[in-house]
């Protein structure tokens, strides 16, 4: 029986994006060499299927930083966008200083999952060296990605592994996951008094919720929810998605539609503090959520 | 060098000045003299008449009265120096379009990255 291509499209994301579909970014980064190709490093980043990947690599002369996205598509296939910031070295000013020539763009290839996609950073360099700068020979390594999927119990944590063989190189690789839930630790500060941590988990631009905290027998209510914080002003930092990771807590009263302040950090266990009217210090730590 | 020559050498010099109109006119009784008597300062003022004449020739006034200085005339001068200053900057400008400023070389696409499916 033959179904409906729309029924495929259905069927392939459903398949897809089940909640136990793990991604994997295997990356090994090659040097040609007279005599075979040389590793220089290679690795790993993997997690749920909505995980990217954020490459750099640094030369003397050029630095590339590229995102990775995956979508898929239909069939056995997937999408990958690759939004590159690339800065060259071309030269030197008239005092002495270095010129650099900074460069943003998008590639986009479709291929079957555990295909091989060759990535020229610096270029194919069928022409001495693919751009200005020199080091010809450094500028033609390619980078190999093979994207992988499967199925896992659950959805669990991005994880990284990279494997640097030739430490005098600056490569590095990282995973990119933009946080589905956040876990909030709230204390109230007054002086040298910390209120009880008060743990709650939220999920970004879900409605707010009420919170009770108490320091010194008087209890503070608060109304808190987690929202995405606005576009970053860098083209650079957009693209390669610098504030993924970067969420915003909006800290209000319940009884007053103006929220009392924002509080906006990473998630990375630091406390970061917005001082209330009461004249209580409101401190809250953002971390990525417990295991499922 | 004997004296003979010294002094023919002399002669030479007072012919030559005596062309140019130089001499006053004791050197130049004094010239016609000796001219009468040395065949061969009057053979090297014949070669020396010439030589003259030959360079009128060429300067287009043969029936000048003495040999025409050649002269630089002020717009000659002004679109010859015009003509080398617009040379010089068309060929700096050619050279600057194909090989100046910095990050010459390969196109901008051939420095760009690229993805290759295997």
């Amino acid at each position: 029986m033959e179904l409906s291509s729309f029924t495929s499209v259905i069927l392939a994301l459903s398949a897809l994006q089940g909640p136990g579909t793990r991604l994997t970014y295997r990356v090994r980064v090659i040097e040609p060499a007279s005599v075979a190709p040389r590793v220089l490093a290679s690795g790993a980043v993997s997690g749920p299927l909505d995980s990217d990947m954020r490459l750099t690599l640094r030369t003397d002369t050029a630095e590339v930083e590229a995102f990775f996205q995956v979508a898929p598509t239909v069939g056995d296939t997937v999408s990958l966008t690759g939004e590159f910031y690339m800065r060259r070295l071309v030269g030197r000013s008239r005092r002495g200083l270095p010129l650099w020539e900074e460069d943003s763009y998008r590639r986009l290839v479709r291929l079957a999952w555990s295909d091989t996609a060759r990535i020229y950073p610096f270029g194919t360099g069928k022409r001495g060296g693919g751009g200005g700068g020199g080091g010809g020979a450094r500028r033609a390594l390619w980078v190999e990605l093979i994207l992988e999927r499967e199925f896992a119990g659950g959805e669990a944590r991005a994880e990284e592994a990279f494997d640097l063989v030739d430490s005098t190189r600056d490569f590095r690789l990282e995973a990119v996951v933009r946080p589905r839930r956040a876990r909030v630790i709230l204390n109230l500060v007054r002086g040298d008094t910390v209120s009880a941590p008060r743990p709650i988990d939220l999920i970004p631009e879900e409605p707010p919720r009420v919170v009770r905290l108490v320091l010194k027998a008087r209890a503070t209510t608060l109304v808190v929810s987690l929202t995405r914080p606005d576009p970053a002003r860098s083209a650079r930092d957009r693209a390669l998605a610098l504030d993924a990771d970067i969420i915003c807590l909006r800290v209000a009263r319940p009884d007053a539609p103006q929220p009392l302040g924002t509080i906006c950090g990473r998630l990375n266990n630091v406390a970061r503090q917005l001082p209330l009217p009461t004249g209580d210090t409101l401190a809250a730590t953002f971390a990525w959520p417990g295991w499922r | 060098m004997t004296g003979a020559d010294t002094s023919h050498e002399q002669w030479l010099v007072q012919i030559d000045a005596e062309l140019d109109g130089e001499l006053s006119l004791v050197e130049r009784a004094a010239l016609a003299k000796h001219l009468v008597t040395c065949a061969h300062c009057a053979g090297a003022r014949a070669s020396h008449l010439e030589v003259r004449v030959a360079l009128a020739r060429s300067a287009g006034n043969p029936h000048a009265f003495v040999v025409p200085r050649p002269a630089i005339r002020a717009g000659t001068l002004a679109l010859w120096v015009a003509l080398a200053l617009a040379t010089g900057l068309l060929a700096g400008w050619v050279a600057d379009r194909r090989w100046g400023g910095p990050g010459g070389g390969a196109t901008l696409e051939e420095s760009r990255g690229a993805i290759v499916v295997h």
